[in-house]
């Protein structure tokens, strides 16, 4: 069953589960765990435009989650969201909730920084800070934990072989990061984002700027870091989200016309707009 | 289809062009080598260890030497640069950081581009008006102040010029890691500019170093040992500005040892922070 033709039906979902004010039926179908992020009726503005309407998504903890349209559909401006980075720019206006484990990132009480480490980001062009390698990733862990230069260390060196590049590295800590190549800078980033443990991984098309081997690696990559974080991605490759996503959501001007299993969505999608951007009929 | 009935006439146009363009750079390095030349010629002579070393003598008396001048001039350059430099840097990351968008950043980078087109004499007789007459003295403060004035639009201008190179995705991912506003400028995109700053810091520290009109009534100028920097003070530009009009054949010469050992701080300035610049690169 879509999900288009359940949203707002919320009368589906077990009262326990109302709790946590997700937004699709669709999700309680799968997984018997509360969504990680739940995104409830998410209008977006830059100044007057309306890019995003009405969003409604659940990610699923621990899995992949891809967010795959045609360029221009709002994908970007959607997950810009999850992490408040849009705040960024004054013209920019987000209107709806977004839960993070059932609390809204909008409310009062959300520090901001907080959020920040807990929800991590990559970028479509790698972003390495104006320091040696070492320092790239001990910059958030300094940040936000009080903790020794032993431990830093340790953590540096969990960060870096968890982004798999350890080993291409470990010799040359004290370079500047800017000096890797762009596959390694884009793994520097995410070890940089993994090493302050964010709870959510936020991938804005993270291999749209890297070359096909850099990407194989950041894809095995993602795979096995799904196994402690709950991932985001942007991607206009839809063989890639095929390939490492759990689930899919389509966009389409702004509107998220399908959201299911990639599988699903890929195989056998309920909307004709779906199938025709799959297939390559325009997009 | 014909196409080549014009080639000669445009091979032609891009022959004067290239010939006129060259002739006009020839002229203006023409001019340049000669001036360097003559500073040189003319001001070799005056340079000996008493010219770094000993205090001016009284007209048609052998001997003696610019210290006073060399340590002023330094004095007066360092206080503008501490003075100027901070509020330059800071003035550069608001317009670039903070005020980008806002109708106070916009106003501030008017006044900021007016106050770099104005008469560096005008800026002296501001401070003369402001500084010099209340307190009832001309002093190295003075002349510091006017000189810091003047650096300060130099300096906020090209700050913001190289804050507005950083790419805004490193903006973004500074904030993304959970970074504070004030430590992604300090630690990440200022660090990113770091060169570029630095290089237009030695830029505007060049160009006081060389002005004089700022100093004529702020510092004046002095035939001592300054005493404290309340009074006025010895300096090489307006010793260059007195001795070259005096009728004394030494006091001449040595304006001409002091505008080469200006030219060659200028000179060396200018080459530090390019390669600073290309270090960079």
């Amino acid at each position: 069953m879509s999900v288009v033709s359940l949203l707002h039906s919320k009368a589906s979902i077990p009262e326990e589960l109302q709790k946590n004010e997700a937004c699709l039926p669709l999700y309680y179908e799968h997984l018997n765990t509360p969504p990680k992020v739940s995104v409830c009726g998410l209008d977006f503005f830059y100044g007057e435009h309306q890019a995003l309407l009405d969003n409604d998504i659940d990610i699923a903890p621990n899995k992949v989650t891809a967010i795959i349209g045609p360029s221009g559909c709002g994908k970007s401006t959607h997950l810009r969201v999850y992490n408040r980075i849009f705040e960024l720019y004054k013209d920019q206006k987000a209107k709806g909730k977004v839960l993070l484990d059932g609390e809204n990132i909008f409310s009062s009480k959300i520090n901001i920084l907080e959020l920040r480490r807990k929800v991590g980001m990559i970028f479509q062009k790698p972003t390495p800070f104006p320091m040696s390698v070492f320092e790239n990733v001990a910059y958030g862990l300094k940040l936000h934990y009080a903790i020794s230069k032993s431990e830093i260390s340790i953590k540096v060196e969990e960060a870096l072989r968890r982004a798999a590049l350890w080993d291409e590295v470990k010799d040359m800590l004290s370079k500047p990061g800017m000096a890797l190549s762009g596959g390694q800078q884009q793994r520097l980033c995410v070890a940089r984002a993994i090493a302050v443990e964010p709870e959510v991984l936020l991938m804005d098309e993270p291999t749209s700027a890297i070359d096909p081997v850099a990407t194989l690696k950041i894809e095995e990559l993602i795979d096995s870091l799904k196994q402690k974080f709950t991932i985001v991605i942007v991607t206009h490759n839809m063989q890639q989200a095929a390939r490492i996503s759990d689930f899919t959501a389509f966009f389409y001007k702004g509107k998220i016309v399908e959201f299911d299993k990639t599988k699903k969505i890929f195989t056998n999608p309920a909307q004709k707009k779906t199938e025709e951007y799959i297939t390559g009929r325009f997009g | 289809m014909k196409t080549n009935t014009n080639m000669k006439r445009r091979e032609l146009t891009d022959l004067f062009i290239k010939i006129i363009s060259s002739i006009a750079a020839s002229i203006g390095i023409f001019f340049l080598l000669w001036i360097i030349f003559t500073v040189f010629q003319r001001g070799f002579a005056a340079l000996s260890i008493d010219f770094f070393t000993k205090l001016p003598t009284p007209p048609g008396m052998e001997g003696g030497g610019l210290v006073n001048a060399i340590t002023g001039t330094a004095i007066i350059t360092f206080l503008a640069t501490i003075i100027g430099v901070p509020v330059g840097v800071l003035t550069g990351i608001y317009l670039s950081e903070y005020g980008s968008h806002s109708r106070f950043g916009s106003l501030v980078r008017l006044v900021v581009n007016l106050t770099i087109g104005i008469p560096s004499i005008v800026v002296g007789l501001f401070v003369f008006a402001l500084v010099v007459i209340p307190t009832g003295n001309f002093s190295a403060w003075a002349g510091a102040l006017a000189q810091s004035i003047i650096m300060l639009p130099v300096i906020a201008r090209t700050s913001e010029d190289m804050l507005n190179l950083v790419p805004n995705e490193l903006r973004e991912a500074s904030l993304a890691i959970g970074m504070p506003k004030w430590r992604s400028i300090v630690s990440i995109i200022f660090r990113y500019s770091k060169s570029g700053i630095m290089t237009g810091v030695l830029l505007a520290v060049a160009r006081i170093s060389g002005e004089t009109a700022p100093l004529l009534f702020t510092v004046m100028n002095s035939q001592f040992w300054m005493k404290s920097l309340n009074e006025p003070i010895a300096n090489l530009t307006v010793t260059i500005y007195n001795y070259a009009m005096s009728p004394f054949d030494d006091w001449r010469q040595f304006a001409w040892g002091a505008s080469l050992l200006i030219t060659m701080v200028v000179l060396f300035l200018n080459i530090i922070a390019r390669m600073i610049l290309k270090e960079a690169k």
